[in-house]
């Protein structure tokens, strides 16, 4: 587990401890925390990426801070129609990566995602739950393009 | 219950208020279906229980519904006889709900209702939701002797052979899925299906259609405008309804068969997602037959 950083790998490590119970209770209730991980009014950001993908039920927000050692602070917006799933998800990827560096951030697989949710739960119309870290690498690349491309100029 | 409402069948649909006041029933089973996973977890009606559309109702192992014995142990899980009336509701508009119900049908479970509007309206109503799971007495349910798929499932062959002889078929998913433009609902992603498009033949006529905002139905007038004089269907007609797995399919289905009154209305729950990836299935590119 030496390729995910520090605060992901446990908590992958406490969900593949628990029941299939005991796991989805622990779903709900980083689902219920998600709204602690959204932007506060007034709270400022490095970058700020809020679309609503083709594919995706509703809006998703993501807005990023890298501090002066160049690591990377997530908060993550969600949409009234974002399923459970996702909710928990974002609450444990801000939560999981808070505090990373980009290279660390770019080398993290998605094979972690069945290892929290487990086999059960993943299936069709649940696939969007992989989403979200996508969309946290894609909002820190452009932010390091736009930082290059003002550092060059 | 909707008394006035000129549905052919009004007692198959039930209000957010009328279920607010039978909570406690014994008669009754109020069932959860939903597509959010979790989402009963989070939060249902006191008493209702959850039923899960694929760990539920579907077989494990092969792609295909439970046996009469599963079906049976489910019931008995619940504390559900042949006399319970159960009471679906769920997220999306009550596609999931309409899906459980079907499916109960297919069983030969007569006692079936929807809740008009599904969990959004109860919500929006701000009516109580409920962590506590329900203590229900496990009951007795005999196994069906069989699985009605001959009265309301459609098989790809036999969809195959309407598509020939051109008797109805509606396709209920989005235009642009219909069209073949896209190849997965607006707003979810693609689900594994090779070619865009539609069965030969079909009319599009997308579920969302027979519903308002609110999720609720619309009015029979409304959905006889639709179904009977848009695209001419009689009510003895042969009509086969499909969608990507069959779950707004069975919502059309509801429609047709319970608020409309048609007599012979299958589900093709194979649907696209069996057709679109079908060897040698044809299919039919943008013509609307709508």
């Amino acid at each position: 587990m030496s390729h995910y950083p520090k605060k992901l790998a446990n908590i992958i490590s406490l969900f593949e401890s628990l029941s299939e119970l005991e796991r989805r209770e622990t779903l709900i209730a980083y689902a219920d925390q998600s709204k602690n991980y959204s932007p506060k009014e007034g709270e400022v950001f490095d970058f700020e990426d809020v679309r609503k993908d083709e594919e995706c039920t509703d809006s998703v927000g993501i807005y990023l801070k890298m501090d002066e050692n160049q690591r990377y602070y997530f908060k993550i917006q969600l949409g009234p129609h974002v399923q459970t799933l996702t909710r928990a998800m974002s609450s444990i990827l801000c939560k999981g990566l808070n505090g990373i560096t980009s290279e660390e951030l770019q080398s993290i697989p998605q094979d972690f995602v069945p290892k929290i949710v487990g086999a059960e739960l993943i299936r069709a119309r649940s696939q969007t739950v992989y989403y979200l870290l996508t969309r946290l690498k894609t909002a820190s690349q452009v932010w390091e393009k736009r930082l290059l491309r003002h550092a060059t100029q | 219950m909707f008394p006035n409402s000129n549905y052919i069948h009004p007692e198959a649909l039930v209000s957010t208020e009328w279920l607010a006041d039978h909570l406690i029933d014994p008669s009754l089973c109020i069932v959860e279906s939903n597509e959010d996973i979790l989402l009963y977890d989070t939060g249902h009606l006191p008493g209702a229980v959850h039923i899960d559309w694929r760990r539920d109702l579907q077989d494990p192992l092969i792609r295909d519904y439970i046996q009469p014995q599963d079906f049976a142990a489910l019931c008995s899980r619940h504390g559900i006889t042949p006399e319970t009336t159960v009471i679906f509701y769920g997220d999306k508009s009550n596609w999931w709900s309409c899906y459980a119900l079907w499916v109960f049908r297919l069983f030969g479970h007569t006692k079936v209702k929807v809740m008009n509007g599904g969990r959004d309206k109860w919500i929006a109503e701000g009516r109580p939701l409920t962590r506590d799971l329900p203590e229900r007495t496990p009951s007795s349910y005999s196994i069906p002797l069989k699985r009605l798929d001959d009265e309301i499932r459609a098989f790809f062959e036999n969809t195959l052979v309407h598509s020939h002889q051109k008797r109805p078929l509606i396709d209920v998913r989005s235009p642009g899925e219909f069209s073949g433009e896209i190849t997965h609902m607006p707003d979810y992603p693609q689900e594994g299906v090779l070619r865009g498009g539609h069965i030969p033949g079909a009319h599009s006529v997308p579920w969302k259609r027979a519903v308002n905002e609110d999720g609720t139905f619309k009015s029979a007038e409304e959905l006889r405008k639709i179904y009977q004089q848009e695209l001419g269907l009689q009510l003895e007609d042969d009509v086969i309804a499909y969608c990507r797995i069959g779950e707004r399919s069975s919502h059309t289905w509801f429609v047709l068969t319970y608020l409309l009154g048609f007599s012979h209305v299958r589900n093709y729950d194979g649907s696209w997602t069996e057709w679109g990836n079908r060897v040698g299935a044809p299919i039919e590119k943008k013509e609307n037959h709508g």
